[in-house]
């Protein structure tokens, strides 16, 4: 055994050593600090060594019961990119006595300076807070003589007055955390559940252990309904209770890293969530926090700014039965109201399902939040006698609820029964339809809100596919450049998706746009039907010219059958994946074109036809190259039936497109006669 | 009391016929609403400069947004700090008939901090009109009053509203209280427009009519470059606490020297002798200002905090020392400071960062201009420039954040106005040479070596700190004609001395090339193919700039799959233009290898609109001859 792997092993036993548990805030090795990369991931720019959050309630006397979260964390920076890791912000909310507050805050950067540990401590000067807006405050501080290499330490406790303040507390950073324990500690008299969000397992370890509190004599068994086993003592009641312990231990927990066609990566990022069930102080009822989605629902339904915004209805009276004189039939009402609810009003841009100015308001103002133009939208279909209710939804960025909370919710959509099919409307956008909601509230599962408060689960993902057609004809010059026509259709979605790109740019700019992504091509005679008219089509068509479309070698021309619509490059570069790719909806691409071929030449070959399918019926190709007379024609049409792929999905994903890419990269070859 | 009742009454009605014909929207002439998104109805600033250390900026902005972008020329915020009051603040929201749809007062604004992304404090602040539109077009009228006692800073005045926005009025004027408060005024491209200048006893007013709104072209220039404007500056000015006298560039440089730098370059002994030891043996004051920037740039990282006076004023080189973090001004002076302890002379610079490239005004000494501290080092009869703010860049080298443009130099007996050092097409080189293996199966195997000089070393040098992961991008991104690219080894070697940086990297690919029948097609160029086509225009209306050149030289030796011979070779092309060249060959050589050679120079300069399609033309060229597939048949 040479002397180089005895010294491997050394280092290998080291630094598991490093992550064993005698942590202590000040005692920084030097193995720490000449450490140079984490060896479970090199690419770290900066790791967590070791992180501790520990919640816990503290009572007082006089604000009664408070919760206090100590933060503790220890972190290397490896190199620059790393720096930002040496900056914390902690983002508090102020409200108007109420506030939240960072306190006790230690922090320390340890540097080898001539081989020994030097430790800078930070000042209480070198913290800032900023009042961001009116409720939120952020605390700031960087760490003083950060370098490559440095070791950073750093504690605070945060005091907040809100039962709800660590309802979600992280467990995954976008840097590696080598070992972190996360405690929670709640007495008896709050009860809350937990749940785990994100791709990593972990285990939650609960014990009791008990708990007391001081109370003065006099108020002892009243004030705060804190009676239980109250035992005398001199000058005051001592009370005690039983407090929950919740633990979470986890040892390298690997970074979250970006991968392309995610929502939002933050709804994958592994965390903790505490949500609080309800209240028991002993010789008090309870006070409920949440229960089961149908208990929810009801609680929202009878919150004046949801279910009462249902009830008024004279406000509108003349102007709804001018948007339904003479329709008759149910969906042409539905649309007619749906229209003029998304023409009238301007969503400010906030989510919500309680109303901010009351739908009646909202409807003068002809502005409002998501709930004012929602509920406004089905108070007045339920008034034209149609069968519609609102539906509660967490949109994309509010991630997946994970059990039944308030919050699980965040925004609130229209939804309108006919023939036992449900159509769902949001008119907070311009550009949506019937059944076509905009993409932030496509996130799995809504509830249905019936009259009164029942409510039922259902599906908000697009059953149907949205379609692009592209036609063009060609005529192909011995030169190789070529001039044609074409036509392009987009539905459904893809025409949502036009006009929310496009719909506020001029069309020399659009066209622009369009050249410089097809670079080379030259458009003119461009025409646009049904641009603003949504719902329908849109449909678009002009004439082109583009030189060197084709490769004219020797006494042959090599033509790409899909000329500038070919795909060159597979989109899925990852090796492997982690999370869904998720398109939001169902698409597919149909593309045909017919060239005509420049008089002297043949046909020497053409690509094979080809069909790729995915497993289980993902996604689907084929494409179809024929000779004609004077030419050739091209079918290709690329099918995505499923709006979310899983990750092990992933590899068949990528191998579809490899082979489509392949497929499409294939040319027709043209010889002299 | 009763004629207190109907002034009451009367008041209320005036107000609730308070329709303002002037602002209706719907009868904007047509030659406002081309090309615009909004129309700046009316932007009047009033100037007033009460004292030497008191100001009022009165202005009043109406706007008609025509659409959903217009929103942006709205500008309903007002920036406050602690010397900065805002005085008065509201906006009324107007429909396209002129009646009243709204009226915001000062505390319905939302009030937040200012802190943009990079900074980690500062304690400037902006309250904003937070109003959703609920139709188009509207138009919007705020009033802003502000006070400050800061007189250096006066805002230039910009006749036009950005790309995309019409004038139909544009007004500044200027009060002063008295003869020695008179502003002196730098005109700038405003004989593009019809301007009225009027001049009275203590007051100056320029008014313009009806400017059309203009669209940005690819390859203009910033609308801040084009745009007619008024520069404005006062002899006798205050800023934080300071008084100055300042007629030239000199006199400016001694008052800032004297009252916000000098002094605040006190050091520890202990970093005195650390970079006193350093420089031991270094000979040259260059040599040992090379090892203080090196040494400076491994112990700092960039930090902004902005409080007060910190907005010009560096904070002092102990407390850098003490933090090891600082903004463009602290990492300067501390750079200054450590050169002077080995008793190397430097200077601290103004400039105006970014890629485009805006020069101080020679004849305007005003702090007004440059957003950005370097240091400058005097080298025989040059300077020797340095960023404080890069822990990366070599010494000496300044990239296209702050070259070619002149600069404020700042010394203690005055300041001098000087430009930065140029990147010349040449100096910007690029030059790739790769033995390129193709094999039967399409496989494609090969290894390159990349050299990158000046902006092009800039614009590379930076992923010698990518993880593998993000090397792998980067290839996958700068070859994306090659599929499926596998990194197989590679290597980067940063020449800091002679500012080159050096990629050995290895590839391979599968599905490369792919039979047509008996023939495989494929691309020489492997590693150089830019099919970039400026944008077209029909018709074009502004001049283009190309900002900086360079130069790509290409040596591509490519071995051809066993069992195939060349059946067709591109023919070899050169062209020149005024714009640049381009030339590339393709050679079968004696040993059957294929010696493709590609070399591509662009030309730095400024161009009248007229000849844009001529350099579309040539870059159209170019790709398409970047493109020029090699025919290969069985043999």
């Amino acid at each position: 055994m040479n002397n180089f792997f005895k010294v491997c092993v050394l280092t290998f036993l080291f630094s598991n050593l490093l992550t064993a548990q005698n942590i202590k805030f000040g005692k920084v090795s030097k193995e720490e600090l000449k450490q140079k990369f984490y060896e479970k991931d090199s690419t770290a720019d900066a790791i967590v060594l070791y992180r501790k959050i520990s919640v816990r309630f503290e009572y007082s006397q006089t604000i009664g019961f408070r919760i206090i979260k100590e933060v503790y964390e220890r972190r290397k920076i490896y190199n620059k990119g790393g720096f930002k890791y040496g900056t914390v912000i902690e983002s508090l909310y102020h409200g108007r006595s109420d506030d939240e507050s960072l306190t006790a805050l230690k922090a320390y950067t340890y540097n080898i300076v001539g081989g020994e540990i030097e430790k800078t401590k930070l000042k209480g000067s070198d913290t800032f807070t900023e009042e961001t807006t009116k409720y939120y405050k952020k605390e700031k501080f960087t760490m003083p003589k950060l370098k490559e290499g440095s070791v950073v330490e750093f504690k605070y406790e945060i005091t907040s007055p809100y039962f709800s303040s660590f309802n979600e507390i992280l467990l995954q950073y976008d840097i590696p955390i080598v070992e972190q324990e996360i405690k929670v500690v709640t007495p008896e008299y709050f009860v809350y559940k937990n749940a785990s969000q994100g791709y990593l397992p972990f285990k939650v370890n609960s014990s009791t252990k008990a708990g007391s509190l001081t109370l003065p004599k006099r108020t002892a068994g009243a004030g705060l309904g804190i009676g239980g086993r109250a035992k005398a003592e001199y000058g005051a009641t001592k009370i005690d209770f039983i407090n929950n312990v919740s633990v979470v231990n986890m040892n390298h927990v690997p970074a979250l890293k970006k991968e392309v066609f995610v929502n939002s990566m933050n709804n994958y990022r592994s965390a903790i969530k505490y949500e609080l069930q309800y209240i028991k102080y002993p010789n008090s009822p309870i006070e409920n926090y949440t229960g089961t989605w149908e208990k929810i629902v009801k609680k929202i339904y009878e919150h004046p700014e949801f279910g009462n915004q249902l009830h008024a209805k004279r406000f509108y009276k003349d102007d709804l039965a001018q948007v339904l004189s003479s329709k008759t039939d149910e969906i042409e009402k539905v649309n007619a109201i749906f229209r003029y609810v998304q023409s009238r009003m301007n969503w400010n841009g906030l989510y919500g399902y309680y109303t901010d100015e009351g739908v009646k308001k909202a409807y003068g103002l002809k502005t409002g939040n998501v709930a004012d133009i929602n509920l406004l939208l089905v108070n007045m279909l339920q008034s034209s006698g149609l069968k519609a209710n609102p539906v509660l939804v967490s949109t994309r960025s509010n991630g997946v609820p994970l059990f039944p909370t308030r919050q699980g919710f965040n925004y609130v959509v229209a939804v309108v029964e006919i023939g036992g099919k449900n159509i769902f409307m949001d008119a907070t956008s311009k550009f949506s339809k019937l059944n076509m909601m905009p993409k932030r509230t496509l996130n799995w599962a809504g509830r249905i809100v019936k009259e009164g408060g029942g409510s039922t689960a259902v599906s908000l993902f697009p059953n149907y596919v949205s379609i692009e057609n592209i036609m063009m004809s060609i005529d192909l010059s011995a030169e190789g450049n070529v001039k044609g026509k074409a036509r392009r259709v987009c539905r459904d979605y893809r025409a949502y998706n036009f006009r929310s790109s496009f719909s506020g740019m001029d069309e020399e700019t659009y066209l622009g746009k369009i050249e410089e992504k097809f670079s080379g091509v030259e458009i003119d005679e461009y025409k646009i039907k049904n641009k603003t008219k949504i719902g329908a089509p849109v449909n678009e068509s002009f004439s082109f010219v583009s030189e060197a479309a084709a490769d004219v070698i020797g006494d042959k021309i090599y033509v790409s059958p899909l000329f500038w619509f070919t795909k060159r490059e597979n989109p899925f570069k990852l090796e492997e994946r982690n999370y869904p790719v998720d398109y939001a909806f169902p698409w597919e691409d149909k593309f045909m074109v017919t060239v005509k071929i420049p008089e002297g030449y043949k046909i020497e070959s053409i690509p094979e036809p080809v069909n790729i399918a995915m497993e289980e019926g993902v996604a689907e190709y084929k494409i179809r190259v024929a000779s004609v007379i004077g030419g050739f024609q091209v079918l290709s049409n690329l099918k995505m039936n499923q709006a979310v792929i899983p990750p092990h999905q992933y590899e068949g994903l990528k191998e579809f497109y490899k082979a489509l890419v392949e497929k499409q990269t294939e040319k027709v070859v043209l010889s002299k006669i | 009391m009763r004629l207190f009742f109907s002034i009451v009454l009367l008041l209320l009605s005036t107000n609730s016929f308070s329709q303002d014909f002037k602002y209706q929207s719907l009868l904007i002439p047509e030659n406002l609403t081309k090309n615009a998104d909004a129309v700046v109805r009316l932007d009047e600033i009033e100037v007033e400069v009460l004292a030497q250390d008191n100001m009022i900026l009165r202005s009043k902005r109406v706007i008609t947004v025509l659409n959903k972008k217009g929103n942006k020329h709205v500008h309903g915020y007002a920036g406050y700090n602690s010397s900065r009051k805002i005085k008065h603040l509201k906006a009324i929201v107007y429909d396209p008939l002129g009646n009243i749809l709204k009226k915001i007062k000062e505390k319905d604004f939302t009030d937040v901090s200012a802190v943009s992304g990079g900074t980690l404090y500062s304690d400037y602040r902006v309250k904003y009109l937070n109003y959703t539109p609920v139709q188009y077009p509207y138009t919007v009228e705020i009033e802003k009053e502000i006070q400050t006692k800061n007189t250096a800073f006066i805002p230039s005045w910009y006749f036009v509203d950005g790309f995309m926005a019409s004038v139909e009025k544009s007004q500044f004027t200027i009060k002063y209280a008295t003869p020695n408060l008179k502003p002196i005024i730098k005109e700038k491209g405003i004989e593009d427009i019809e301007v009225k200048l009027k001049e009275g006893a203590g007051s100056i007013t320029y008014t313009a009519l009806n400017i059309p709104a203009v669209k940005h072209e690819h390859l203009s220039l910033p609308s801040s470059e084009i745009a007619p404007k008024l520069m404005v500056r006062l002899n006798d000015f205050h800023y934080e606490g300071f008084d100055g006298h300042v007629e030239n560039w000199e006199q400016l440089g001694q008052w800032m020297y004297s009252n916000l730098l000098k002094g605040r370059d006190g050091l520890p002994e202990g970093v005195i002798a650390h970079v006193k030891n350093l420089t031991k043996n270094a000979e040259t004051a260059i040599e040992k200002a090379k090892i203080v920037y090196e040494y400076m740039q491994g112990v700092t990282r960039y930090i902004s905090v902005q409080v007060g006076i910190g907005g010009i004023q560096p904070i002092s080189a102990s407390e850098v020392d003490r933090l090891k973090y600082g903004d463009c001004k602290g990492l300067s002076n501390y750079t200054h400071a450590l050169l002077d302890a080995v008793g190397v002379e430097s200077y601290y610079v103004h400039v105006e960062a970014g890629k485009n490239k805006v020069d101080f005004e020679e004849d305007f000494p005003s702090l007004a201009q440059g957003n950005h501290a370097i240091l400058a080092i005097p080298n025989e009869n040059n300077y020797t420039w340095i960023d404080c703010t890069s822990q990366v860049h070599p010494f000496g080298f300044v990239g296209d954040f702050t070259d070619d443009r002149r600069a404020f130099v700042i010394k203690p007996d005055g300041g001098e106005v000087v430009k930065t050092p140029a990147y010349l097409e040449k100096q910007n080189l690029q030059r790739i040479k790769s033995n390129i293996q193709l094999l039967v199966n399409g496989t494609v195997k090969l290894t390159a070596m990349i050299e990158t000089k000046g902006i092009q070393y800039d614009n590379r040098f930076y992923i010698e700190e990518y993880d593998n992961d993000k090397v792998l991008e980067h290839y996958q991104t700068e070859w994306s004609t090659i599929n499926n690219l596998v990194l197989e080894d590679y290597k980067f070697t940063n020449f800091k001395e002679e500012v080159t940086f050096k990629e050995e990297v290895s590839i391979s690919a599968e599905n490369f090339t792919r039979p047509t029948g008996e023939r495989i097609l494929f691309c020489p160029n492997v590693l150089n193919r830019s099919n970039y086509v400026p944008k077209r225009y029909r018709s074009r209306k502004l001049p283009f700039q190309i900002q900086r050149g360079y130069l790509d030289s290409d040596d591509f030796i490519i071995t051809l799959p066993e069992g195939y011979i060349v059946e067709t070779l591109p023919e070899p092309k050169e062209i020149i233009s005024e714009f640049g060249e381009y030339k590339t060959s393709t050679v079968l050589q004696d040993d059957g290898t294929i010696l493709y050679k590609h070399m591509f120079l662009l030309k730095a300069g400024d161009y009248p609109k007229e000849k844009y399609n001529d350099y579309r033309n040539f870059r159209k060229e170019v790709s398409k001859y970047n493109n020029a597939q090699v025919v290969l048949i069985k043999a």
